[in-house]
């Protein structure tokens, strides 16, 4: 069943996705070949399991979802999880800083490649959230409901992510 | 004095996800704040340009659409695609103007607060005026303001936006001004106009300037007709 009696049908919902869910499959894979076995393997779990999916409720944080899913139940997906909870490392924040500081200089100055790399380097918790958040433009809520985590871990991983690649940049100059 | 913003806040508020009015009304008077959310915005805006982004291959649409078999037609959500396009372009530049706006409101306070605003200091414009040549991609106009209630106090280079601008700290009895100028194509075409502080943007001879204050606009008028903004 690939249309809903009450709403519109998978693909008028799921087909202005495409090349957003192609983006982050590239980004989680890391490979061209497996992102697009994984783009179509999302497509058909969700036409499949279309009938599940609740009217009103986020379509585009479901088909992530799934897209997610996918892949971390492939050979690439489960050797990127990392063996131990993110959340709980007892890792200290770097403090905010009291004055004018190097960081804007450090951004400004850094180039798109230097910045892919930082990203790419990140660990598979950091670097989905921070690709939801600001290639995919979603909210805390959408990312939360995208990743089955709550909001508040969102935030936290953000501010993690964001320190990982300051200092990977720092790292690069 | 106002507490200052936790980590998370500074994310928050970045982020666009904080609506606490406290939040807004402490960034301006707080430089050690406003300068980290100053980064954060600035990572933010260089992830969502620089990095790339990767377009779906022609067949793998045509692969999924097949088996995908669909009642409606191809061109029927070609123009859905494009409908959803057009509005997440539009709530993109929105917020893109909005963290533009934010991004040159904690400069101005972060350099406000810094022990070193500008790096050169000087009341005369032919000073200020020949420092700037070989630093930044255009001749800085410093017109004489002494027909004016501004008086110059000093200059430097800023990044925004990736590009590198003048930044003019000027002076208005006891406030302290910021004109930012950079090429005109560098600037939003409409930038949100904030709450907390005087934001005026105005173009002339292919420059845009942004000066940023705590004067009402009105005040500002003597300062945009020297520098030659359109009346």
């Amino acid at each position: 069943m690939n249309e809903r009696s009450h709403g519109a049908s998978f693909e008028e919902m799921a087909l202005p996705l495409f090349d957003a869910l192609y983006n982050y499959a590239r980004w989680l894979t890391g490979n061209l070949t497996e992102a697009e076995d994984l783009v179509q393997e999302t497509y058909l779990k969700g036409l499949k399991g279309f009938g599940s999916f609740t009217p009103g409720t986020n379509f585009r944080a479901w088909m992530y979802r799934i897209l997610r899913n996918t892949f971390l139940t492939s050979r690439t997906g489960l050797r990127a999880v990392p063996p131990i909870s993110i959340d709980e490392e007892p890792e200290l924040l770097e403090h905010m800083t009291d004055e004018e500081t190097p960081e804007w200089h450090l951004l400004q100055r850094s180039s798109g490649e230097a910045l892919r790399r930082a990203i790419e380097g990140l660990s598979l918790p950091f670097r989905e959230v921070l690709l939801l958040c600001d290639v995919e433009e979603m909210s805390y809520k959408e990312i939360a409901e995208t990743l089955s985590i709550p909001v508040g871990t969102v935030t936290s991983r953000l501010m993690r992510a964001r320190q990982k690649v300051r200092n990977a940049l720092r790292g690069m100059k | 004095m106002s507490v200052h913003l936790t980590a998370e806040d500074v994310e928050r508020f970045a982020d666009g996800e904080a609506e606490e009015r406290t939040i807004e009304q402490h960034l301006p008077e707080c430089s050690r704040c406003a300068t980290a959310v100053l980064a954060v915005m600035q990572m933010k805006r260089a992830i969502h340009e620089d990095v790339p982004r990767y377009s779906a291959p022609a067949a793998l649409r045509a692969r999924v659409m097949q088996a995908t078999p669909t009642r409606t037609t191809a061109s029927w959500w070609l123009a859905a695609a494009a409908i959803i396009a057009i509005a997440v372009a539009s709530a993109v530049l929105v917020r893109s103007r909005n963290a533009a706006m934010h991004e040159l409101v904690d400069l101005h306070t972060t350099l406000l607060a810094s022990a070193n605003p500008v790096d050169v200091i000087s009341t005369d414009r032919h000073t200020v005026k020949p420092w700037f040549e070989g630093r930044v991609p255009f001749a800085v106009p410093i017109p004489d303001l002494s027909a004016t209630p501004f008086r110059l106090i000093g200059g430097r280079v800023v990044f925004w936006r990736r590009q590198p601008g003048a930044y003019l700290l000027l002076g208005k009895a006891a406030h302290r001004v910021s004109l930012f100028i950079f090429p005109d194509d560098v600037v939003p075409r409409s930038i949100a106009a904030p709450r907390e502080v005087t934001l005026e943007v105005w173009r002339s001879n292919g420059l845009a300037y942004v000066v940023v204050a705590d004067i009402p606009p009105a005040d500002l008028a003597p300062l945009r007709k020297a520098f030659g903004a359109p009346i």
